[in-house]
């Protein structure tokens, strides 16, 4: 059994050392009031810098701010675990970024009847789910995904001459922000009959898928002259599927996030376009918004963070 | 159990069970907001369905086998299920169906693997895409979201303070512990596991049993479906993504050998518990996502690794 | 080396497992060139001291000395490098390897680092199995080649360590005359050249045909050494089992009684045309070369294997057997050769390996009768006075003999009343064959019939009523007791006209 009782000691070494790691943020120091911050994943970039716009503004409002993810993206029901945990720790708000629109109702009703109250960043709630269960959002916080994707949309019509045979990257079907880029990239190209979609395929927000069904893509239609993809990771992932086909430069691509490195592509002429949201913004006002929740203030409904369209000769604004 | 058993085996099954109760008091002393009625309630409800998708994963482990699958058809059963529901059927009946759909899987997997003779991994490896893909095509790739309160209750209510999930995680360990323990069922999943050749020479009829094994174990994925629609309400293509590697972690946390013809039904429970426990309090303390992954690899390892030196030790 | 001094000495030797003192002072002393018969019951502790000497097994007290010198047998490696050998019963060959791989496994000459030597291999593994006296293709796979072959390729190996003690267990249990005579010769050669062979095995003329010395163990202990022209059969039993073994086969007479199982034409794999009947009260003893089919009848009349051709009438009925399952419920018992691997689930207690073959009468409704499994797994326990702590003991901790009677019980609280045997006594000592040898007058007193393969010819003419000779997958012959002669029963199975 000793070995057993050795094990013990490791675990609970490891353990000891996992809370350790994590002190600084997460005990409670002095009064200072707690806000979790659920996120859809911590492995891409663009919520690593909503993380860093969070807790700049967390320091500077004097809140103890955690943050947590999920270790995959698509695991809605770990986020929800993930939430009823925290809820658990004495939260005064909870801010989330749904990784489902209509799954994290579920959670959000917890925290209401908790009666902490609950800030929505980047994917708004369904509406419908919202409705069901009479959840209380205090404030959405979000890019319109709508109107980049309608600027994506109207920058390709534009730069191609109105004439383009366009494939789509899409992200996983049924979230709220990918859809809502997708139809607005589509509704756009409506306007120009010259415009044709010739292939549409989810990519699941990833490098390398984005990759493989571009690839798979180029292969059905090699005369694609331009590609929207959802997400700039993805479309990194097309931009080396189109190196690989020997057509850097021939096909216009624009992304979405405007992300260091699709920044660095546009630089070098692989990428066209990149619609450019501002996570870290996003992260700021959300824990601003909470703080002013805390002091009882009122915050609005629903909450813009302007979007740009991001090129080779600078920065376009649409709002 | 008879009481000399319960010596033999249980002596493996305590120390696991002294490593879930070490956990607890780690965490207990860690943070405050462990060891609360509430937060406690919250694991139960949050482990139920991890728990039941591993009773069906030691029965297979026990014959011998594994199974991938499982995650892919708790996705497809879930499909099958919120379809029906959304198209009015009545819930006891889409339940059933969905039921009928993981039992269905499972059957085809036992099927492969006794008249088609292909390794399990295999067999199922193909199941675990057939039946994602499947989820994934009847419901376009969208998840179908939005039932009545009737249908929730199976997540959301609560009997005596107990989450609903829990409960029902709990009359199947029941029912999977007597039929593990006291049935033909059950003496012949231990038997093809320890023996396959010998079982069959002793006139046991082992494509059949172990047929059923594998239907058991997508009859488990479909019944965790249900908890997990209910609980998210709303069915997902890409539910239970990886929840076999889950389900095959809280069984050798357990005690089940992946060399078959050992292990215990209680011995999942206590290793979903052990994860499930993990995961909540590390969440708790705020640890990354990331180093959670690590503890949890760790105690995976860990736990068999003690395993394996209890084992020596009694030879 | 000094003539004086044994090569190897084990004194004092102490194991100790839990709740068993498997070793307790036990000693062995082998000189060089001499061939060490070790005998003892099974759990006597023979196997244990041959793997303290392997180095597989620590001991926990005692000293080890090679040439005087005393050493520690760490590992298995570092005995290989000490020059001793072990050859289990099991063979440790990689099939699908040749020869010469096989021989050099883990030590292959090279040409430069990495890069094998092949010409060189293949030359130094002729050389070595030519000195033993066996011509075999070294590129030959060991898959390919026959049992005999294979532990040729063993002892090949052995020597190609430069071991200077070899451990043999049970070499012979499953070769035939021609092939045992082979191995004596090869092991004749390895002395002359100094080798000592420690040599474990049940058979008592071949330890008085090869053998020099002799050491018996009895419960862990050193009983006796001696010379084993000085010894007789009687004796060493008498010092194995601590009492006097009446009769080596016990016979005793019947009147047969009505027909129990017939089979016609019977085709299965390599069998052609079979045809034999067994009745109650009879033992069939069914003899024959290693590969004539034997336990291809025996498979097949168990529904382990297909049948191809031919009817089998049980009790009057015609009936089919697709499936062991058919065969146990025409209560028809297989004991199978391998009983570790076809018999017994070893990792399973007693108690559930005796209520394997009757899952269904044990049980109502799919759920099972415990009460009447534990009584069930009792009674054999005492009927069979099998040797265990009790019904819940996991099997794979008994002996061999001990577990040959669970297989028995299974089959006995089913109900059976045709009994197949495969080699009944193979790996079972002295003394506890006699137990299975009663064992078996008492089924055939109880108006069973029994079908009993064996390839050992004294066992076949001691116990049978009549005898089936078969060669090439035919019967050859049909033999009564009285007919049933060593030269009868060889010449027929090589197929020689009689």
């Amino acid at each position: 059994m000793s070995r057993l009782a050795n094990v013990l000691v490791v675990g609970l070494a490891m353990l000891g050392l996992a809370a350790g790691c994590n002190r600084g943020s997460s005990t409670e120091s002095g009064a200072a009031p707690k806000v979790a911050f659920v996120m859809k994943t911590l492995n891409h970039p663009f919520f690593l810098d909503m993380q860093r716009g969070a807790e700049e503004a967390a320091g500077r409002e004097g809140i103890q701010l955690v943050v947590q993810a999920a270790e995959r993206e698509i695991d809605v029901e770990k986020q929800m675990q993930i939430i009823e945990n925290l809820l658990q720790t004495g939260i005064r708000a909870l801010i989330v970024t749904p990784s489902g629109s209509r799954e994290i109702a579920s959670a959000i009703a917890k925290a209401n009847r908790g009666a902490v109250p609950v800030i929505v960043v980047d994917t708004r709630v369904d509406p419908k789910a919202a409705a069901d269960n009479k959840l209380q959002i205090a404030s959405f916080i979000g890019s319109d995904n709508y109107e980049g994707g309608r600027l994506a949309g109207e920058y390709l019509a534009k730069s191609t001459g109105g004439k383009a045979r366009v494939a789509i990257l899409e992200g996983i079907p049924g979230h709220e922000t990918g859809d809502s880029r997708l139809r607005g990239f589509r509704e756009a190209l409506q306007q120009h009959p010259g415009m044709t979609i010739v292939a549409s395929q989810p990519a699941n927000w990833e490098r390398d898928l984005g990759f493989t069904v571009f690839q798979n893509m180029l292969q059905a239609h090699a005369d694609i002259d331009a590609l929207f993809a959802c997400s700039d990771l993805m479309a990194l992932g097309a931009v080396e599927a189109i190196a690989a086909a020997g057509r850097s430069g021939g096909i216009r691509v624009v992304g979405f996030d405007a992300l260091d490195d699709a920044r660095k592509m546009i630089e070098a002429g692989r990428m066209e376009a990149s619609v450019a949201q501002s996570p870290r913004d996003m992260g700021r006002i959300a824990v601003e918004s909470a703080a002013r929740l805390l002091r009882g203030q009122a915050v609005a409904a629903e909450q813009k963070v302007p979007i740009a369209l991001v090129t080779k000769s600078g920065t376009a604004g649409s709002h | 159990m008879t009481p000399r058993l319960l010596h033999v085996q249980s002596r493996r099954q305590l120390g696991t069970f002294a490593g879930l109760i070490a956990l607890c008091l780690i965490l207990w002393a860690a943070t405050p907001h462990f060891l609360t009625v509430s937060n406690l309630l919250n694991v139960l409800e949050q482990t139920a369905i991890n728990a039941v998708v591993a009773v069906g994963m030691t029965f297979v482990i026990i014959s011998g086998g594994i199974d991938l699958s499982v995650g892919s058809i708790l996705a497809l059963s879930g499909i099958a299920l919120g379809s029906a529901l959304q198209a009015g059927v009545p819930v006891p009946v889409a339940i059933a169906l969905a039921l009928a759909v993981g039992l269905a899987c499972g059957l085809v997997n036992g099927v492969l693997v006794t008249f088609g003779r292909l390794p399990p991994f295999i067999a199922t490896l193909g199941m675990m895409s057939v039946a994602r893909g499947a989820a994934l095509m009847l419901a376009e790739g969208r998840p179908i979201s939005g039932f009545d309160d009737g249908f929730r209750m199976l997540a959301t209510g609560r009997v005596l303070m107990l989450p609903a999930p829990a409960i029902t995680a709990g009359l199947i360990y029941a029912v999977a512990h007597f039929v593990l323990g006291h049935t033909v069922f059950g003496r012949a999943a231990y038997a093809i596991g320890g023996n396959e050749e010998a079982a069959r020479l002793s006139g046991v009829a082992v494509r059949y049993h172990k047929t059923a094994i594998y239907g058991v174990a997508g009859l488990m994925s479909a019944a965790a479906a249900v908890i997990l629609t209910a609980r998210l309400n709303s069915a997902q293509p890409t539910a239970g993504t990886m929840y076999e590697l889950d389900a095959i972690a809280a069984t050798v946390i357990g005690g089940t050998s992946l060399l078959g013809g050992e292990g215990t039904i209680m011995g999942a429970l206590i290793g979903a518990l052990i994860m499930g426990v993990l995961r909540n309090g590390l969440n708790l303390l705020d640890v990354s996502s990331f180093f959670q992954q690590v503890v949890i690899g760790v105690v995976i390892i860990g736990a068999v690794l003690v395993d394996m030196s209890l084992k020596r030790h009694r030879r | 080396m000094n003539d004086t001094t044994p090569l190897l000495q084990m004194r004092g030797i102490c194991k100790q497992y839990p709740g068993i003192q498997a070793l307790n002072e036990a000693a062995l002393e082998v000189r060089a060139g001499e061939v060490h018969a070790l005998l003892g019951e099974n759990g006597a502790g023979k196997s244990t001291l041959m793997k303290i000497l392997s180095g597989a097994v620590r001991r926990d007290a005692g000293d080890v000395f090679l040439n005087g010198e005393p050493v520690d047998l760490g590992d298995p490696n570092r005995a290989r490098q000490l020059g001793i050998s072990t050859i289990y019963q099991e063979l440790s060959l990689v099939p699908h390897l040749t020869v010469a791989e096989n021989i050099f496994l883990g030590k292959a000459p090279t040409r430069w680092p990495g890069v094998l030597d092949w010409p060189r291999m293949r030359r130094e593994a002729t050389r070595i199995l030519s000195g033993l006296g066996v011509s075999l293709d070294p590129d030959a796979r060991v898959r390919s080649l026959r049992l005999a072959q294979q532990q040729m390729v063993e002892v090949a190996r052995a020597l190609a360590d430069e071991a200077r003690i070899l451990v043999m267990d049970e070499p012979t249990s499953s070769l035939s005359e021609r092939e045992i005579a082979q191995l004596f010769g090869a092991i004749r050669r390895l002395t002359a050249r100094g080798v000592a062979v420690v040599y474990i095995s049940h058979r008592m003329e071949e330890v008085f045909r090869i053998g020099q010395r002799v050491t018996v163990l009895r419960d862990g202990r050193h009983v006796a050494t001696g010379d084993i022209a000085d010894v007789s059969v009687p004796q060493l039993v008498r010092l194995m089992a601590n009492r006097d073994v009446s009769e080596h086969y016990p016979r005793r007479s019947h009147a047969r009684g009505e027909e129990l199982l017939r089979v016609e034409g019977l085709g299965s794999g390599s069998l052609r045309d079979v045809s034999f009947v067994l009745r109650r009260g009879e033992i069939l003893g069914i003899a024959g070369l290693v590969g004539a089919g034997r336990t291809r009848l025996a498979r097949a009349i168990a529904g382990a294997d297909r049948i191809d051709r031919g009817r089998i009438v049980i009790r009057g009925k015609t009936i089919r057997i697709g499936s062991p399952a058919d065969a146990a419920r025409a209560r028809i018992a297989f004991l199978p050769e391998d009983r570790k691997q076809q018999g017994l689930v070893l990792g399973l207690a007693v108690e559930r390996n005796v209520a394997l073959s009757h899952l269904r009468a044990l049980s109502r409704f799919g759920v099972m009768d415990r009460r009447t499994e534990r009584r069930e797994a009792q009674q054999a326990i005492v009927d069979l006075r099998i040797r265990t702590q009790g019904p819940e003991q996991t099997v794979v901790h008994l002996s061999g003999a001990n577990q040959q009677k669970v297989v028995l019980a299974k089959w006995l609280a089913a109900r059976a009343d045709i009994f197949i045997f495969d080699e009944p006594t193979r790996g079972i000592d002295v003394a506890a064959r006699h137990d299975i040898y009663l064992l078996m007058n008492r089924l055939v007193e109880q108006g069973a019939g029994i079908m009993m393969i064996s390839s050992d010819l004294p066992e076949v003419l001691g116990m049978s009523d009549r005898v089936l000779v078969m060669r090439a997958g035919a019967v050859q012959a049909e033999l009564s007791a009285a007919e049933a002669t060593e030269a009868a029963v060889l010449q027929a199975a090589l197929g020689l006209a009689s």
